[in-house]
């Protein structure tokens, strides 16, 4: 048994390096947020010019992830659901052997991969016009909010995918077979008895997802030229172009909110549940 | 035996190391822009002065395009400012920002210490948008944006900013942009619509800096709104020509410069064309600059010195990279053959670039400018 003491120096390196590297900068960039270097205050001036620039990018990033993770939900769970109750036994191995294939592919490649196949005459649009489903005057660029989602949810869904596959390989069968036995169809069994008790995992790798999802740069600004664009992008500008680390600290505070929502549910979630266990 | 051999590669391998140790010397190089412009550094000019200056090497690193790339230079030199010396021995930058840092003190004076610094008489070399920066710059080379569009696809070629406005109403998505984030030509294109739409674009560019000026833009940025809707997006200056190139759209602002590059090197449709409308476009240099407290700041003089030479401006800007030279074009004379003079100005005649070749407002209304863009426009 290691005493107390001990303890504490074990993991007061790493509890340095985490003061260090992250929470001194992360307090530091909420702090500056509210620092207006122009008029030499502290005030909410740069919430206000961020508000006014970029309410737009604000909401679409909000919209963007929110859909992105609704969909990485859906297809995590169909997906993880066929490996565990699939019943061609080929099919299963092949989607094993497939699905994990994005998690090794960085963001800013996703993007680039998506750009080409995306792309008005890309390789989406130029296979459907060979196979003769659309005309070349039909075709229409994906590379815009849609682009957007369709990478992220390529990149991610292998990710949560992972976990609740991991999940439901660890739940106990008899369960799953008395309901077969009981004549239950596998939509029942997934929705009735399996998601149910994977419902926390499938939470975790949603919120994780989300807070990634969030933070990625590359992908926006090589796949949407558009506006509006999502707040990274926003943020990059106002630092590259301006040197303006005010606004661009606001637009963090503001991505941290964002992520915070969804962190707090997970948080109560968990502390509830640890509280029903200690009791 | 073999020791021996070995022993007598060794020393005079360090008889080579240690003597090249000593000459060896590396000026630094930052330059502002888009790719070709660090390949004009990698590939040409650095060779070139390795070549007049042995011992020698040249380090370019490039910065990016548009205001973004030159602010990240200047951020560099405030960083270094309380230092006694800096990294940084040559800077590439733009208008806007090179005059933030003559206004800031990050450079040095140079002009009059080298021998081409009296073969440049232009406007630009002395005012960057409306500040003073006489003496601190040489221009590397100036250069215009246009219009390109591909002739098979556009019947009656627009010649004004309120044709093109008509016209791309006409033709959803086929002109594109690519808004004011991503690289210069996007930004001479809404700069163009300011000078078309916003008011007196004289006033704009010479001043004096008057607020009360900017009362027609609203309803410019209101109309560019709305004509946003009917365009396609492009996620750069080189996104633009792609585009143009695979046919995803007909018209669009581009760079001259990289344009011709690019039709030379058989990157674009040969068929594709240039056009100046009316009321004229901004183009800019880009300037040759020293820092305040750069190492090698002799070193650095000798640098702009052969790359402001009759010989290089000919040979490497208009020859190999098609811009318009930065000192007097009759310097070049006599160094230039016609044919390669002719060339820049295939589809933008000099008489159209004296009536409508523009410079960027004043840096004042240039800032306004861009952020209105971002709360009128992509907001």
């Amino acid at each position: 048994m290691i005493s107390r003491k001990a303890s504490l120096v074990l993991v007061g390196p790493a509890l340095a390096l985490m003061a260090t590297l992250f929470l001194l900068p992360l307090g530091y960039s909420l702090i500056w947020a509210f620092r207006e270097e122009e008029a030499d205050r502290w005030g909410l001036g740069n919430f206000a010019k961020a508000w006014e620039f970029y309410s737009a990018d604000i909401l679409f990033s909000l919209v963007i992830v929110t859909l992105s993770t609704v969909l990485i939900g859906i297809f995590s769970i169909a997906i993880a659901g066929y490996l565990t109750l699939g019943r061609i036994p080929w099919a299963v191995a092949l989607l094993r052997w497939l699905y994990r294939w994005p998690l090794f592919i960085p963001f800013v490649v996703a993007a680039q991969v998506m750009r080409t196949f995306l792309a008005k005459n890309g390789m989406m649009n130029n296979a459907l016009v060979e196979l003769g489903l659309l005309t070349p005057f039909q075709t229409a660029s994906f590379l815009d909010w849609r682009g957007i989602v369709i990478t992220f949810v390529w990149k991610q869904t292998p990710f949560v995918t992972l976990l609740v596959a991991g999940a439901m390989a660890s739940l106990d069968r008899s369960m799953i077979e008395a309901a077969q036995n009981l004549g239950a169809r596998r939509g029942r069994i997934l929705f009735g008895i399996v998601v149910p008790q994977v419902a926390q995992t499938l939470m975790v790798g949603l919120i994780l997802s989300y807070v990634t999802m969030m933070s990625v740069l590359s992908v926006p600004m090589m796949i949407n030229a558009q506006q509006p664009t999502m707040l990274t992008v926003d943020m990059a500008w106002r630092i590259n172009a301006y040197g303006d680390y005010g606004v661009a600290n606001a637009l963090g505070f503001i991505a941290y909110l964002m992520t915070a929502c969804v962190t707090w549910v997970y948080l109560r979630k968990e502390l509830r549940e640890r509280g029903a266990h200690a009791r | 035996m073999a020791p021996k051999i070995a022993k007598l590669f060794a020393s005079v391998a360090m008889a080579l190391v240690t003597t090249g140790a000593a000459h060896a010397e590396t000026l630094y190089v930052a330059t502002g822009g888009s790719q070709n412009m660090v390949d004009y550094v990698t590939d040409y000019l650095g060779p070139l002065f390795t070549e007049h200056n042995p011992g020698w090497t040249v380090q370019a690193v490039g910065t990016g395009p548009g205001d973004a790339g030159s602010q990240a230079i200047l951020e560099k030199l405030s960083a270094q400012k309380d230092q006694d010396v800096w990294d940084t021995d040559v800077i590439v930058v733009n208008q806007l920002k090179t005059a933030e840092m003559v206004e800031a003190g990050l450079l040095q004076k140079y002009r009059s210490d080298i021998k081409t610094g009296d073969m440049v008489t232009s406007d630009v070399s002395r005012k960057a948008l409306g500040t003073d920066v006489d003496g601190f710059v040489m221009p590397m080379f100036s250069s215009q944006t246009a219009i390109a569009y591909n002739p098979d696809m556009v019947e009656q070629v627009p010649q004004s900013l309120e044709e093109i406005k008509a016209w791309a109403s006409a033709h959803p998505g086929a002109f594109g942009y690519n808004g004011i984030k991503n690289g210069m030509s996007g930004v001479a294109f809404a700069t163009a619509w300011i000078y078309a739409f916003g008011g007196d674009a004289a006033k704009l560019i010479d001043g004096p800096y008057d607020k009360a000026d900017e009362a027609g833009w609203d309803q410019a940025f209101a109309d560019l709104k709305a004509f946003n809707q009917t365009v396609t997006f492009t996620p750069g200056n080189a996104g633009t020509l792609d585009m143009l190139n695979r046919g995803e759209i007909v018209m669009g602002p581009v760079w001259v410069d990289m344009f011709y590059t690019w039709q030379a090197d058989g990157r674009l449709n040969p068929n594709l064309k240039l056009m100046l409308p009316e009321p004229g476009m901004p183009g800019q240099p880009y300037y040759y600059a020293i820092p305040a407290k750069a190492a090698h700041a002799e070193a650095a003089r000798k640098f702009i010195e052969l790359a402001t030479s009759p010989e290089v401006q000919a040979e490497g800007i208009v020859k190999k990279f098609n811009w318009y030279p930065g000192i007097d074009a009759k310097h070049l004379e006599g160094i230039l053959d016609q044919a390669s003079w002719d060339k820049l100005f295939t589809d933008v005649s000099p008489e159209d670039l004296a009536a409508k070749a523009k410079p960027f407002p004043l840096g004042a209304y240039f800032s306004d400018l861009l952020e209105q863009y971002e709360t009128k426009v992509s907001n």
